[in-house]
Protein backbone atom coordinates (compact mmCIF):
# COMPACT_ATOMS: atom_id res chain seq x y z
CA UNK A 1 0.00 0.00 0.00
CA UNK A 2 1.76 3.45 -0.79
CA UNK A 3 2.40 5.88 2.04
CA UNK A 4 -0.33 8.42 2.55
CA UNK A 5 0.47 11.41 1.11
CA UNK A 6 0.11 15.30 2.01
CA UNK A 7 -0.07 18.62 -0.09
CA UNK A 8 0.58 21.78 1.56
CA UNK A 9 -0.77 24.46 -0.64
CA UNK A 10 -2.98 28.18 -0.30
CA UNK A 11 -6.70 27.32 0.09
CA UNK A 12 -9.23 28.54 -1.84
CA UNK A 13 -12.25 30.97 -2.68
CA UNK A 14 -14.79 32.52 -5.13
CA UNK A 15 -16.05 28.42 -5.60
CA UNK A 16 -12.01 27.15 -6.25
CA UNK A 17 -10.09 24.70 -4.27
CA UNK A 18 -7.22 26.83 -4.64
CA UNK A 19 -5.98 29.89 -6.09
CA UNK A 20 -2.47 29.85 -6.21
CA UNK A 21 -2.27 28.02 -10.15
CA UNK A 22 0.41 25.53 -9.28
CA UNK A 23 -1.75 24.35 -6.29
CA UNK A 24 -4.52 23.87 -8.43
CA UNK A 25 -2.96 22.29 -11.05
CA UNK A 26 -1.15 19.23 -8.42
CA UNK A 27 -4.64 19.06 -7.07
CA UNK A 28 -6.72 18.11 -10.51
CA UNK A 29 -4.13 15.92 -11.58
CA UNK A 30 -4.48 14.36 -8.20
CA UNK A 31 -8.03 13.99 -8.97
CA UNK A 32 -7.96 13.35 -12.33
CA UNK A 33 -5.26 10.03 -10.96
CA UNK A 34 -7.51 8.90 -8.58
CA UNK A 35 -4.14 9.51 -6.16
CA UNK A 36 -5.54 9.61 -2.19
CA UNK A 37 -4.35 13.16 -1.31
CA UNK A 38 -4.71 14.71 1.85
CA UNK A 39 -4.86 18.86 1.09
CA UNK A 40 -3.98 20.76 4.04
CA UNK A 41 -4.62 24.55 3.21
CA UNK A 42 -2.05 26.76 4.73
CA UNK A 43 -4.11 28.76 7.21
CA UNK A 44 -3.17 31.57 9.76
CA UNK A 45 -0.77 29.02 11.94
CA UNK A 46 3.64 28.82 12.33
CA UNK A 47 3.16 25.50 10.94
CA UNK A 48 3.44 26.86 7.33
CA UNK A 49 5.86 24.99 5.17
CA UNK A 50 8.99 27.10 4.23
CA UNK A 51 9.94 27.63 0.67
CA UNK A 52 7.78 26.33 -2.30
CA UNK A 53 4.25 25.73 -2.00
CA UNK A 54 2.48 23.93 -3.14
CA UNK A 55 4.60 20.61 -1.41
CA UNK A 56 3.89 16.66 -1.26
CA UNK A 57 5.18 15.16 1.76
CA UNK A 58 4.78 11.41 1.95
CA UNK A 59 7.03 9.59 4.70
CA UNK A 60 10.11 11.16 4.56
CA UNK A 61 10.12 12.66 1.05
CA UNK A 62 9.42 16.17 0.17
CA UNK A 63 8.85 16.87 -2.84
CA UNK A 64 8.09 21.36 -4.30
CA UNK A 65 7.64 21.66 -7.57
CA UNK A 66 4.67 20.77 -9.84
CA UNK A 67 6.38 18.86 -12.57
CA UNK A 68 8.27 17.12 -10.18
CA UNK A 69 4.86 16.43 -8.16
CA UNK A 70 3.43 15.26 -10.77
CA UNK A 71 6.22 12.44 -11.76
CA UNK A 72 6.64 11.53 -8.53
CA UNK A 73 2.95 11.01 -8.35
CA UNK A 74 2.99 8.79 -11.87
CA UNK A 75 6.04 6.65 -10.20
CA UNK A 76 3.63 5.62 -7.58
CA UNK A 77 1.08 4.46 -10.05
CA UNK A 78 -1.32 7.43 -10.61
CA UNK A 79 -0.37 8.14 -14.11
CA UNK A 80 -3.18 9.94 -16.15
CA UNK A 81 -1.68 9.90 -18.94
CA UNK A 82 -1.57 5.91 -19.56
CA UNK A 83 -4.10 6.17 -22.79
CA UNK A 84 -2.04 8.80 -24.39
CA UNK A 85 0.14 8.17 -27.24
CA UNK A 86 3.40 9.01 -27.75
CA UNK A 87 2.60 11.96 -29.84
CA UNK A 88 0.46 13.47 -27.25
CA UNK A 89 2.69 13.26 -24.62
CA UNK A 90 4.66 15.57 -26.80
CA UNK A 91 1.81 17.78 -27.23
CA UNK A 92 1.27 17.63 -23.45
CA UNK A 93 5.05 19.11 -23.29
CA UNK A 94 4.24 21.57 -25.79
CA UNK A 95 1.35 23.06 -24.68
CA UNK A 96 2.53 23.11 -20.95
CA UNK A 97 5.45 24.95 -22.73
CA UNK A 98 3.08 27.55 -24.02
CA UNK A 99 1.02 27.91 -20.89
CA UNK A 100 4.11 29.33 -19.01
CA UNK A 101 5.19 31.56 -21.89
CA UNK A 102 2.56 33.61 -22.53
CA UNK A 103 0.16 33.22 -20.50
CA UNK A 104 1.75 32.64 -16.89
CA UNK A 105 2.99 36.38 -17.06
CA UNK A 106 -0.08 38.08 -17.49
CA UNK A 107 -1.90 35.43 -14.59
CA UNK A 108 0.76 36.69 -12.60
CA UNK A 109 0.58 40.43 -13.53
CA UNK A 110 -3.30 40.47 -12.69
CA UNK A 111 -2.66 39.10 -9.93
CA UNK A 112 0.38 40.59 -8.01
CA UNK A 113 1.65 43.53 -9.88
CA UNK A 114 -1.86 45.60 -11.24
CA UNK A 115 -1.90 47.54 -8.47
CA UNK A 116 -5.71 48.31 -7.87
CA UNK A 117 -5.98 44.22 -8.15
CA UNK A 118 -3.22 43.44 -5.33
CA UNK A 119 -3.96 46.08 -2.49
CA UNK A 120 -7.78 44.89 -2.55
CA UNK A 121 -8.42 41.25 -3.57
CA UNK A 122 -5.10 39.40 -3.47
CA UNK A 123 -2.80 41.15 -0.45
CA UNK A 124 -5.68 40.91 1.93
CA UNK A 125 -6.66 37.32 1.04
CA UNK A 126 -2.69 36.09 1.54
CA UNK A 127 -2.19 38.28 4.34
CA UNK A 128 -5.12 36.46 6.13
CA UNK A 129 -3.50 33.17 5.54
CA UNK A 130 -0.29 34.02 7.13
CA UNK A 131 0.87 34.30 10.35
CA UNK A 132 1.77 37.63 11.46
CA UNK A 133 4.01 39.44 11.25
CA UNK A 134 5.03 37.52 8.12
CA UNK A 135 1.65 38.35 6.67
CA UNK A 136 2.94 41.74 6.53
CA UNK A 137 6.03 40.92 4.64
CA UNK A 138 5.49 37.67 2.43
CA UNK A 139 3.10 39.26 0.14
CA UNK A 140 5.18 41.83 -0.88
CA UNK A 141 7.69 39.70 -1.30
CA UNK A 142 5.62 37.44 -3.79
CA UNK A 143 4.51 40.63 -5.78
CA UNK A 144 8.30 41.84 -5.75
CA UNK A 145 9.07 38.02 -6.79
CA UNK A 146 6.44 37.84 -9.56
CA UNK A 147 7.01 41.65 -11.19
CA UNK A 148 10.83 40.63 -11.52
CA UNK A 149 10.14 36.98 -13.24
CA UNK A 150 8.35 38.68 -15.54
CA UNK A 151 10.60 41.76 -16.55
CA UNK A 152 13.19 39.42 -16.31
CA UNK A 153 11.45 37.80 -18.66
CA UNK A 154 9.72 39.90 -21.11
CA UNK A 155 10.80 43.41 -20.57
CA UNK A 156 14.02 43.39 -22.59
CA UNK A 157 14.71 46.71 -25.30
CA UNK A 158 12.29 47.65 -27.57
CA UNK A 159 10.27 47.71 -24.45
CA UNK A 160 11.08 50.44 -22.21
CA UNK A 161 8.33 51.13 -20.01
CA UNK A 162 6.24 48.72 -17.82
CA UNK A 163 2.81 50.01 -19.86
CA UNK A 164 4.42 48.57 -22.70
CA UNK A 165 5.24 45.36 -21.42
CA UNK A 166 1.97 44.77 -19.95
CA UNK A 167 0.82 45.67 -23.08
CA UNK A 168 2.50 42.86 -24.74
CA UNK A 169 2.29 40.69 -22.17
CA UNK A 170 -1.38 40.84 -22.50
CA UNK A 171 -1.68 40.47 -26.15
CA UNK A 172 0.24 37.47 -25.82
CA UNK A 173 -2.32 35.88 -23.15
CA UNK A 174 -5.52 36.83 -25.34
CA UNK A 175 -3.72 34.69 -28.16
CA UNK A 176 -3.08 32.02 -26.15
CA UNK A 177 -6.25 31.49 -24.53
CA UNK A 178 -7.72 31.56 -28.27
CA UNK A 179 -5.09 28.84 -29.80
CA UNK A 180 -6.49 26.74 -26.58
CA UNK A 181 -9.93 27.29 -27.32
CA UNK A 182 -8.99 26.31 -30.90
CA UNK A 183 -7.37 23.32 -29.65
CA UNK A 184 -10.11 22.54 -27.54
CA UNK A 185 -12.59 22.84 -29.70
CA UNK A 186 -15.84 20.86 -29.05
CA UNK A 187 -14.44 17.88 -27.32
CA UNK A 188 -14.53 17.41 -23.68
CA UNK A 189 -10.96 17.22 -22.67
CA UNK A 190 -8.18 17.81 -24.38
CA UNK A 191 -7.43 14.68 -25.34
CA UNK A 192 -10.73 12.93 -25.83
CA UNK A 193 -13.36 11.75 -22.89
CA UNK A 194 -10.74 11.51 -20.23
CA UNK A 195 -8.74 13.91 -18.55
CA UNK A 196 -4.94 14.18 -18.30
CA UNK A 197 -1.84 16.29 -17.16
CA UNK A 198 -2.50 19.13 -20.07
CA UNK A 199 -6.37 19.03 -18.69
CA UNK A 200 -4.89 19.73 -14.98
CA UNK A 201 -2.05 22.94 -16.48
CA UNK A 202 -4.68 24.51 -18.35
CA UNK A 203 -6.94 24.24 -15.65
CA UNK A 204 -4.67 25.48 -12.74
CA UNK A 205 -4.00 28.09 -14.98
CA UNK A 206 -7.63 29.28 -16.50
CA UNK A 207 -9.73 28.69 -13.02
CA UNK A 208 -8.06 31.67 -11.34
CA UNK A 209 -8.40 34.17 -14.04
CA UNK A 210 -12.10 32.98 -14.44
CA UNK A 211 -13.48 32.74 -11.40
CA UNK A 212 -11.61 35.37 -8.96
CA UNK A 213 -13.37 38.70 -8.91
CA UNK A 214 -10.97 41.42 -9.68
CA UNK A 215 -11.64 44.81 -10.21
CA UNK A 216 -9.21 44.88 -13.43
CA UNK A 217 -10.27 42.02 -15.43
CA UNK A 218 -9.51 42.40 -18.95
CA UNK A 219 -7.81 38.58 -18.97
CA UNK A 220 -11.33 37.68 -17.57
CA UNK A 221 -13.49 39.10 -20.08
CA UNK A 222 -12.14 37.54 -22.95
CA UNK A 223 -11.41 34.33 -21.39
CA UNK A 224 -15.33 34.86 -21.00
CA UNK A 225 -15.97 35.32 -24.80
CA UNK A 226 -14.29 31.42 -25.30
CA UNK A 227 -17.43 29.36 -24.08
CA UNK A 228 -15.64 26.33 -24.45
CA UNK A 229 -13.20 27.27 -21.77
CA UNK A 230 -15.37 28.03 -19.68
CA UNK A 231 -17.65 25.07 -20.01
CA UNK A 232 -14.42 23.12 -19.43
CA UNK A 233 -13.65 24.91 -16.25
CA UNK A 234 -16.89 24.41 -14.88
CA UNK A 235 -17.16 20.73 -16.17
CA UNK A 236 -13.99 20.20 -13.91
CA UNK A 237 -15.14 21.59 -11.25
CA UNK A 238 -18.40 20.27 -11.02
CA UNK A 239 -17.41 16.71 -11.83
CA UNK A 240 -14.01 16.98 -9.85
CA UNK A 241 -14.36 19.25 -6.84
CA UNK A 242 -17.96 19.71 -6.63
CA UNK A 243 -18.11 18.04 -2.80
CA UNK A 244 -14.69 19.73 -1.81
CA UNK A 245 -16.65 23.14 -2.86
CA UNK A 246 -20.07 22.44 -1.67
CA UNK A 247 -18.25 20.89 1.65
CA UNK A 248 -16.70 24.44 1.74
CA UNK A 249 -19.64 26.21 1.02
CA UNK A 250 -22.10 24.21 3.34
CA UNK A 251 -19.51 24.36 6.06
CA UNK A 252 -19.54 28.13 6.22
CA UNK A 253 -23.57 28.26 5.60
CA UNK A 254 -23.97 25.95 8.77
CA UNK A 255 -21.49 28.31 10.34
CA UNK A 256 -22.98 31.09 9.30
CA UNK A 257 -26.31 29.77 10.44
CA UNK A 258 -25.27 28.67 13.63
CA UNK A 259 -23.51 32.29 14.07
CA UNK A 260 -26.99 33.76 13.25
CA UNK A 261 -29.41 31.81 15.43
CA UNK A 262 -26.93 31.89 18.44
CA UNK A 263 -26.87 36.01 17.87
CA UNK A 264 -30.96 36.31 17.81
CA UNK A 265 -31.04 33.95 20.45
CA UNK A 266 -29.14 36.32 22.56
CA UNK A 267 -30.80 39.70 21.10
CA UNK A 268 -34.09 37.69 22.13
CA UNK A 269 -32.88 37.32 25.49
CA UNK A 270 -32.00 40.77 25.81
CA UNK A 271 -34.78 42.15 24.44
CA UNK A 272 -37.33 39.75 27.07
CA UNK A 273 -35.28 40.86 30.14
CA UNK A 274 -35.29 44.31 29.00
CA UNK A 275 -39.15 43.89 28.52
CA UNK A 276 -39.65 42.02 31.16
CA UNK A 277 -37.45 45.18 33.61
CA UNK A 278 -39.83 47.92 31.67
CA UNK A 279 -43.14 45.78 33.22
CA UNK A 280 -41.82 45.06 36.27
CA UNK A 281 -40.83 49.07 36.35
CA UNK A 282 -44.40 49.65 34.71
CA UNK A 283 -45.95 47.78 37.14
CA UNK A 284 -43.65 48.99 40.61
CA UNK A 285 -44.97 52.40 39.37
CA UNK B 1 6.16 48.73 -29.80
CA UNK B 2 2.23 50.09 -29.64
CA UNK B 3 -0.94 48.15 -31.80
CA UNK B 4 -0.80 51.60 -33.96
CA UNK B 5 3.01 51.67 -34.56
CA UNK B 6 3.18 47.88 -35.64
CA UNK B 7 0.34 48.29 -38.02
CA UNK B 8 2.62 51.23 -39.22
CA UNK B 9 5.45 49.20 -39.61
CA UNK B 10 3.60 46.06 -41.36
CA UNK B 11 2.09 48.65 -43.94
CA UNK B 12 5.51 49.82 -44.68
CA UNK B 13 7.00 46.52 -44.90
CA UNK B 14 4.02 45.24 -47.23
CA UNK B 15 4.90 47.97 -49.77
CA UNK B 16 8.16 46.87 -50.59
CA UNK B 17 9.28 44.01 -52.46
CA UNK B 18 12.46 41.98 -50.59
CA UNK B 19 15.89 43.79 -52.25
CA UNK B 20 18.55 42.23 -53.00
CA UNK B 21 21.51 43.81 -50.56
CA UNK B 22 19.38 42.43 -47.31
CA UNK B 23 21.71 41.47 -44.43
CA UNK B 24 21.55 39.18 -41.40
CA UNK B 25 24.03 40.78 -38.90
CA UNK B 26 25.56 37.93 -35.83
CA UNK B 27 28.47 38.09 -34.26
CA UNK B 28 31.86 36.64 -35.06
CA UNK B 29 32.13 32.94 -36.75
CA UNK B 30 34.93 31.85 -35.92
CA UNK B 31 35.79 33.70 -32.58
CA UNK B 32 32.71 34.95 -30.37
CA UNK B 33 29.92 33.94 -31.22
CA UNK B 34 27.97 31.30 -28.67
CA UNK B 35 26.28 28.10 -29.03
CA UNK B 36 22.68 29.96 -28.53
CA UNK B 37 22.98 32.75 -30.33
CA UNK B 38 24.42 30.55 -33.37
CA UNK B 39 21.48 28.45 -32.93
CA UNK B 40 19.60 31.27 -32.99
CA UNK B 41 21.26 32.84 -36.15
CA UNK B 42 20.65 29.33 -38.18
CA UNK B 43 17.37 29.59 -37.66
CA UNK B 44 16.69 32.64 -39.50
CA UNK B 45 19.09 31.59 -41.83
CA UNK B 46 17.17 28.93 -42.69
CA UNK B 47 13.78 30.35 -42.15
CA UNK B 48 15.04 32.74 -45.02
CA UNK B 49 16.54 29.56 -47.43
CA UNK B 50 13.01 28.05 -46.76
CA UNK B 51 10.83 31.43 -48.02
CA UNK B 52 13.98 31.13 -50.81
CA UNK B 53 14.83 34.78 -49.72
CA UNK B 54 18.33 36.00 -50.34
CA UNK B 55 20.28 37.09 -47.42
CA UNK B 56 23.90 37.62 -46.64
CA UNK B 57 25.29 36.91 -43.59
CA UNK B 58 27.52 39.67 -41.72
CA UNK B 59 30.12 39.46 -39.00
CA UNK B 60 30.61 42.26 -36.63
CA UNK B 61 31.63 42.08 -33.35
CA UNK B 62 29.32 44.63 -31.94
CA UNK B 63 26.17 43.10 -33.65
CA UNK B 64 24.51 42.75 -30.19
CA UNK B 65 24.64 45.97 -29.38
CA UNK B 66 22.98 47.24 -32.58
CA UNK B 67 20.10 45.10 -32.70
CA UNK B 68 17.35 46.99 -31.47
CA UNK B 69 16.49 44.27 -29.19
CA UNK B 70 19.58 43.41 -27.74
CA UNK B 71 19.56 39.54 -28.91
CA UNK B 72 21.07 38.36 -32.69
CA UNK B 73 20.59 37.75 -34.86
CA UNK B 74 19.10 40.69 -36.83
CA UNK B 75 17.96 41.71 -40.27
CA UNK B 76 18.82 44.90 -42.09
CA UNK B 77 16.28 44.88 -44.94
CA UNK B 78 15.45 48.17 -46.60
CA UNK B 79 14.90 50.52 -44.06
CA UNK B 80 13.90 48.53 -41.71
CA UNK B 81 15.87 45.99 -38.58
CA UNK B 82 14.15 43.46 -37.45
CA UNK B 83 15.64 40.66 -35.03
CA UNK B 84 14.73 37.41 -33.27
CA UNK B 85 13.18 34.87 -35.55
CA UNK B 86 9.15 35.54 -34.33
CA UNK B 87 9.49 39.56 -35.56
CA UNK B 88 11.28 38.25 -38.71
CA UNK B 89 8.92 35.66 -39.18
CA UNK B 90 5.79 38.07 -39.09
CA UNK B 91 7.92 40.77 -40.91
CA UNK B 92 8.25 38.43 -43.92
CA UNK B 93 4.59 37.41 -43.45
CA UNK B 94 3.53 41.54 -44.09
CA UNK B 95 5.95 41.22 -47.29
CA UNK B 96 3.85 38.20 -49.22
CA UNK B 97 5.90 34.97 -48.00
CA UNK B 98 4.69 32.67 -45.51
CA UNK B 99 5.38 29.41 -45.19
CA UNK B 100 2.03 28.16 -42.20
CA UNK B 101 -0.29 29.58 -44.62
CA UNK B 102 -1.65 26.25 -45.43
CA UNK B 103 -1.95 25.29 -42.07
CA UNK B 104 -5.42 24.62 -40.44
CA UNK B 105 -5.74 26.81 -37.14
CA UNK B 106 -5.42 23.75 -34.80
CA UNK B 107 -2.23 22.99 -36.37
CA UNK B 108 -0.76 26.57 -35.98
CA UNK B 109 -1.84 26.50 -32.44
CA UNK B 110 0.33 23.24 -32.16
CA UNK B 111 3.43 24.65 -34.23
CA UNK B 112 3.21 28.11 -31.54
CA UNK B 113 3.18 25.77 -29.05
CA UNK B 114 5.86 23.46 -30.07
CA UNK B 115 8.00 26.49 -30.97
CA UNK B 116 7.16 27.79 -27.22
CA UNK B 117 8.66 24.47 -26.28
CA UNK B 118 12.08 24.63 -28.09
CA UNK B 119 12.04 28.03 -26.32
CA UNK B 120 11.48 27.25 -23.02
CA UNK B 121 13.74 24.17 -22.93
CA UNK B 122 16.42 24.23 -25.24
CA UNK B 123 17.23 27.63 -25.74
CA UNK B 124 17.60 28.35 -21.84
CA UNK B 125 18.86 24.98 -21.45
CA UNK B 126 21.88 26.11 -24.22
CA UNK B 127 22.20 29.36 -22.27
CA UNK B 128 22.02 27.36 -18.76
CA UNK B 129 25.33 24.98 -20.06
CA UNK B 130 26.87 28.41 -20.97
CA UNK B 131 26.82 30.65 -18.70
CA UNK B 132 25.67 28.61 -15.33
CA UNK B 133 28.16 25.65 -15.72
CA UNK B 134 31.54 26.82 -14.53
CA UNK B 135 33.74 24.72 -16.31
CA UNK B 136 32.30 26.09 -19.43
CA UNK B 137 31.95 29.49 -18.60
CA UNK B 138 35.73 29.42 -17.72
CA UNK B 139 37.03 27.14 -20.58
CA UNK B 140 34.63 28.49 -23.55
CA UNK B 141 32.57 31.33 -22.80
CA UNK B 142 34.53 33.91 -21.14
CA UNK B 143 37.09 33.30 -23.98
CA UNK B 144 35.03 33.80 -26.91
CA UNK B 145 32.80 36.32 -25.81
CA UNK B 146 35.14 39.39 -24.96
CA UNK B 147 37.53 37.99 -27.57
CA UNK B 148 37.03 41.05 -29.75
CA UNK B 149 37.53 43.16 -27.17
CA UNK B 150 40.82 44.25 -25.07
CA UNK B 151 41.44 43.46 -21.18
CA UNK B 152 39.90 44.64 -18.80
CA UNK B 153 36.93 45.36 -20.94
CA UNK B 154 36.31 41.11 -22.52
CA UNK B 155 36.31 40.41 -18.71
CA UNK B 156 33.87 43.01 -17.49
CA UNK B 157 31.63 42.41 -20.45
CA UNK B 158 31.29 38.91 -19.68
CA UNK B 159 30.66 39.03 -16.48
CA UNK B 160 28.05 41.37 -16.93
CA UNK B 161 26.26 39.39 -19.57
CA UNK B 162 26.97 36.05 -17.28
CA UNK B 163 25.34 37.66 -14.06
CA UNK B 164 22.27 39.31 -16.38
CA UNK B 165 21.92 35.39 -17.31
CA UNK B 166 21.90 34.13 -13.74
CA UNK B 167 19.70 36.87 -12.78
CA UNK B 168 16.93 35.51 -15.26
CA UNK B 169 18.02 31.74 -14.69
CA UNK B 170 16.97 32.64 -11.37
CA UNK B 171 13.50 34.01 -11.64
CA UNK B 172 12.81 31.11 -13.55
CA UNK B 173 13.50 28.71 -11.01
CA UNK B 174 16.27 27.30 -13.01
CA UNK B 175 18.96 28.30 -10.96
CA UNK B 176 18.47 25.47 -8.29
CA UNK B 177 18.94 23.05 -11.61
CA UNK B 178 22.50 20.77 -11.97
CA UNK B 179 23.46 20.03 -14.91
CA UNK B 180 22.17 16.46 -15.07
CA UNK B 181 18.48 17.58 -15.02
CA UNK B 182 19.32 20.11 -17.59
CA UNK B 183 20.13 17.84 -19.64
CA UNK B 184 17.38 15.42 -18.71
CA UNK B 185 14.80 18.07 -19.50
CA UNK B 186 16.89 18.58 -22.99
CA UNK B 187 15.95 15.04 -23.58
CA UNK B 188 12.65 15.33 -22.52
CA UNK B 189 12.34 17.65 -25.40
CA UNK B 190 14.00 15.68 -27.83
CA UNK B 191 12.26 13.26 -27.29
CA UNK B 192 8.83 15.08 -27.61
CA UNK B 193 9.96 16.51 -30.85
CA UNK B 194 11.17 13.48 -32.02
CA UNK B 195 8.19 11.50 -30.87
CA UNK B 196 6.05 14.37 -32.87
CA UNK B 197 8.52 13.97 -36.05
CA UNK B 198 7.37 10.79 -36.23
CA UNK B 199 8.85 9.01 -39.73
CA UNK B 200 7.26 12.28 -41.41
CA UNK B 201 10.04 14.44 -43.59
CA UNK B 202 8.62 17.80 -41.74
CA UNK B 203 7.04 18.55 -38.83
CA UNK B 204 3.37 19.33 -41.18
CA UNK B 205 3.85 16.89 -43.51
CA UNK B 206 5.58 17.51 -46.65
CA UNK B 207 6.64 21.23 -46.20
CA UNK B 208 8.40 23.07 -43.98
CA UNK B 209 7.13 25.75 -41.62
CA UNK B 210 9.41 27.78 -39.27
CA UNK B 211 9.28 25.24 -36.70
CA UNK B 212 11.41 23.13 -38.78
CA UNK B 213 13.81 26.12 -39.11
CA UNK B 214 13.64 26.42 -35.28
CA UNK B 215 14.31 22.89 -34.50
CA UNK B 216 17.16 22.87 -37.53
CA UNK B 217 18.58 25.97 -35.76
CA UNK B 218 19.42 24.44 -32.77
CA UNK B 219 19.90 20.69 -32.95
CA UNK B 220 22.23 21.42 -35.79
CA UNK B 221 23.98 24.19 -33.57
CA UNK B 222 24.48 21.39 -30.34
CA UNK B 223 25.08 18.31 -32.41
CA UNK B 224 28.22 20.31 -34.56
CA UNK B 225 29.64 22.45 -31.43
CA UNK B 226 32.29 21.19 -29.73
CA UNK B 227 31.54 21.59 -26.24
CA UNK B 228 33.93 20.20 -22.60
CA UNK B 229 31.87 17.22 -23.00
CA UNK B 230 29.70 15.31 -25.62
CA UNK B 231 26.74 15.02 -23.22
CA UNK B 232 24.47 17.57 -25.15
CA UNK B 233 24.93 16.27 -28.31
CA UNK B 234 24.69 12.63 -27.32
CA UNK B 235 21.35 13.76 -26.14
CA UNK B 236 20.14 14.73 -29.52
CA UNK B 237 21.94 11.71 -30.95
CA UNK B 238 19.77 9.25 -29.54
CA UNK B 239 17.04 10.27 -31.87
CA UNK B 240 17.99 8.94 -35.11
CA UNK B 241 15.33 11.11 -36.45
CA UNK B 242 16.24 14.38 -35.52
CA UNK B 243 19.77 13.50 -37.08
CA UNK B 244 18.01 12.71 -39.94
CA UNK B 245 15.62 15.83 -40.36
CA UNK B 246 18.71 18.04 -39.76
CA UNK B 247 21.43 15.86 -42.72
CA UNK B 248 18.22 16.63 -44.92
CA UNK B 249 17.43 20.04 -44.18
CA UNK B 250 21.27 20.79 -43.89
CA UNK B 251 21.93 18.87 -47.85
CA UNK B 252 18.12 20.87 -49.66
CA UNK B 253 18.69 24.54 -47.95
CA UNK B 254 22.46 24.86 -47.72
CA UNK B 255 24.63 22.82 -49.53
CA UNK B 256 23.84 24.15 -52.88
CA UNK B 257 25.33 27.54 -52.05
CA UNK B 258 28.79 28.16 -53.26
CA UNK B 259 28.56 31.71 -52.15
CA UNK B 260 30.34 32.99 -49.27
CA UNK B 261 31.87 30.39 -46.57
CA UNK B 262 29.33 31.81 -44.12
CA UNK B 263 26.34 31.00 -45.52
CA UNK B 264 27.66 27.53 -45.79
CA UNK B 265 27.57 25.98 -41.90
CA UNK B 266 29.91 23.90 -42.89
CA UNK B 267 32.79 26.56 -42.56
CA UNK B 268 33.68 27.02 -38.62
CA UNK B 269 36.25 26.31 -36.89
CA UNK B 270 35.95 23.07 -34.30
CA UNK B 271 32.82 21.64 -36.26
CA UNK B 272 32.37 18.15 -36.81
CA UNK B 273 30.28 17.54 -39.97
CA UNK B 274 26.90 15.38 -39.99
CA UNK B 275 27.94 13.44 -43.09
CA UNK B 276 30.70 11.38 -41.39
Amino acid sequence: MAAPMELSCWGGDWGLPSLHPESLTVMAYAKFSGAPLTVNTINNSWRAPKGDVPVLISEDIVISQPAKILNFLRKQKYNADYELSAKQGADTLAYIALLEEKLLPALLHTFWVEAENYCSVTKPWFASRIAFPLSLYLPGRMSREALNRILLTRGGPPLYSLTEVEAQIYRDAKECLNLLSKRLGTSQFFFGDTPTTLDAFVFGFLAPIYKVCFPRVQLQEHLKQLPNLCRFCDDILTCYFRLTVLGFAYFNEIKTQAIYDYLRAVLQRTCMLHMGRGRSNAAAV
Amino acid sequence: MSLVAEAFVTQLAATEPWPENAALYQQLKEEQILLSDNASSLAVQAFLQMCNLPVRVVCRANAEYMSPSGKVPFIHVGNQVVSELGPIVQFVKAKGHSLSDGLDEVQKAEMKAYMELVNNMLLTAELYLQWCDDVTVEEITHPRYGSPYPWPLNRILSYQKQWEVRRKMKAIGWAGKTLEQVLEDVDQCCQALSQRLGTQPYFFNKQPTELDALVFGHLFTILTTQLTTDELSEKVKNYSNLTAFCRRIEQQYFEGHDKDSSTTVAARSAKRSLLR
